[in-house]
């Protein structure tokens, strides 16, 4: 399928009207059904979004960046014309009365909302098999896993069925199944994009990110939907990101990579990606050296006291009162009636973060774990500080540990499936932007590499990642 | 530390949150383990400091003081599980009462 810009030109002119993009979406959606990637789309509303650009003035039409560009939205970002689930039984059929900053900015630059995408439920999970709603297969693979949480976007973009699509970030659910399916992940810096209806899992931590086929494609999305809010206390008072002028080459960049982000048990497909990356950087006139992020190692015990002991605040508002599927307990009472909508309507590993955050939030814990948490997660912060600071422009690391791992691998060890995140947790931690970009495959599996920038440096690492691109072909084997 | 059922049953009892009795086990050995994974973090010195780190603006900013309409598509009586006279309805608070 066409690229982002390829198909806003096409629609803006005239030459290919959005009704035949619309008409086209949902075909494919059609035909990507057995991937179980999508939760709500409707053929109707694909048409009637793309029939109103179609009556726009063609000079109005222009103007619009996104014009007929089909997105597929992350069920856990709400909008007012389709249901918002979380992939979860507590929400089912809940319908939000507003939309999203992102999906209004999306809106308003003439994109069409595709569908709403499978997720790990309320974005918990790094492989999609916890939905209520039933696992999301790799594209390439029926028995392995996208990664996750943001698994349904992923694999939609994979599978070509649409151009970009949004998910959210907490623990690097975006960039990790970008990895695994072999698109473009896009964590921008925490409070780029606003979170304004992006229902909140980590608030310190969530930020609203973007898939593309390309680079291209994602860096257009993300201009689109970046930029303060005043719905959003924590947006950065930063303007919306505008891309750079096209790289020719690296020279006069230095690449930092960490050596405890290459551990000596590092999967050999995945080490061959990031040493192609490694070269062609190289290639490029770009710098290489050797560092160091100390603090490396404590990054996923400490992300999961302050991801679970964010969410186990936030979805308190999930009792059958302000929000979620009524259940009436024996007793009869309200007290009653939020254990029982509680019990019943969250899934297994959803309980099982709310018990862990409450756990470690609890008198007599508190100390011990969540404001330790709080004194490793500035350690954390202050290694990236100081590397930058020692003049490093952007660091590269694997985006993941392996390629996609089967269904079932790690679901009964939930430790086993947190160290997934083990390359990626550490930026949501520290707050700066970070992308996965595909470099090769192994056993025909997607490897990524992961490029991180300074804090606001989005545009920069974009333009970077742009030009590695056009020197490495992701679907030729890195061995 | 280990978990216990007690710690299970205890911050359940916290998060308003019912667990099935045929759950616990599970629920005990893998909060256990998740626990003991985290104690990780034991291994920094708690001498070892680096400037207070906070996601997002230092300082947070402030909308005018004024009252906006709330642009929603629907009233919260088409939200709301029940809406009774202008109120959301609960059942009774007699648990919490009884404390």
């Amino acid at each position: 399928m066409s690229g982002v810009a390829a198909i806003a030109d096409g629609v803006a002119s005239g030459s290919a009207p959005a009704a035949a993009v619309a008409r086209d979406t949902g075909e494919r959606l059609r035909r990507a059904a057995d991937l179980n990637a999508t939760l709500h789309w409707s053929q109707e509303l694909l048409d009637r979004d793309a029939a109103r650009l179609d009556r726009l003035p063609p000079a109005e039409r222009a103007r619009l960046p996104l014009v007929g560009v089909p997105v597929a939205l992350k069920d856990n970002i709400v909008t007012t014309d389709q249901p918002t689930t979380c992939a979860s039984r507590i929400l089912e059929g809940y319908v939000s009365p507003y939309d999203a900053t992102v999906v209004a900015r999306l809106k308003a630059a003439g994109a069409i909302i595709a569908c709403k995408t499978n997720l790990d439920e309320f974005a918990m999970g790094s492989s999609t098999e916890h939905s209520a709603w039933g696992r999301v297969k790799h594209p390439l693979d029926p028995a392995r896993v996208p990664g996750g949480s943001s698994g349904g976007s992923a694999a939609l973009v994979a599978a070509g069925v649409v151009p970009a699509a949004l998910g959210s970030e907490t623990g690097g659910s975006v960039r990790q199944p970008a990895s695994f399916c072999g698109v473009v992940g896009v964590k921008p810096s925490y409070g780029r994009v606003s979170r304004f209806g992006l229902v909140a899992f980590g608030s310190s931590l969530d930020q609203v990110s973007v898939f593309g086929r390309s680079v291209d494609d994602a860096a257009r999305v993300l201009a689109v939907i970046s930029g303060n809010d005043p719905n959003d206390a924590t947006s950065a008072a930063e303007p919306p990101m505008t891309l750079e002028p096209a790289r020719r080459d690296l020279r006069g960049l230095t690449f930092g990579i960490p050596g405890e982000y290459v551990p000596a048990d590092l999967d050999p497909g995945v080490k061959a990606g990031l040493d192609r990356a490694v070269q062609a950087i190289q290639d490029l006139g770009g710098t290489v050296r050797q560092v160091s992020l100390p603090h490396t190692r404590f990054a996923v015990p400490c992300y999961y006291i302050v991801a679970p002991a964010e969410a186990a605040a936030n979805l308190a508002r999930y009792d059958g009162v302000r929000y979620g599927q009524r259940r009436v307990g024996p007793e009869g009472d309200v007290r009653a009636l939020y254990r029982a909508t509680r019990g019943q309507g969250f899934g297994p590993e959803v309980r099982r973060r709310i018990l862990i955050g409450t756990y470690v939030l609890s008198s007599g814990y508190y100390d011990a774990y969540y404001r330790k948490a709080q004194q490793v997660r500035a350690l954390l912060a202050d290694d990236f500080r100081k590397v930058f600071a020692a003049g490093v422009d952007l660091l590269l690391t694997p985006t993941t540990p392996t390629p996609a791992f089967k269904a079932g691998e790690k679901t009964e060890d939930p430790v086993a499936m947190y160290l997934a995140d083990i390359f990626t947790c550490s930026l949501n931690l520290a707050a700066l932007p970070a992308m996965s970009l595909p470099v090769g495959r192994s056993g025909g599996l997607p490897v990524g590499a992961q490029l991180v920038a300074p804090m606001f440096a989005d545009a920069r690492m974009l333009s970077v990642a742009a030009v590695l691109e056009t020197v490495l072909d992701a679907t030729r084997e890195v061995r | 530390m280990s978990i216990r059922r007690e710690d299970v049953l205890h911050v359940a009892r916290l998060a308003e949150l019912d667990v099935a009795e045929a759950d616990l086990p599970k629920l005990v050995e893998q909060m256990g383990r998740i626990v003991g994974f985290v104690e990780q973090l034991n291994e920094v010195p708690a001498g070892e400091q680096a400037p207070p780190f906070l996601a997002g603006p230092a300082k947070t900013p402030l909308r005018a003081d004024l009252v906006a309409p709330v642009p929603l598509v629907r009233p919260p009586s088409a939200i709301a599980p029940e809406f009774i006279h202008g109120f959301f309805s609960v059942p009774r608070l007699g648990a919490m009462e009884g404390e």
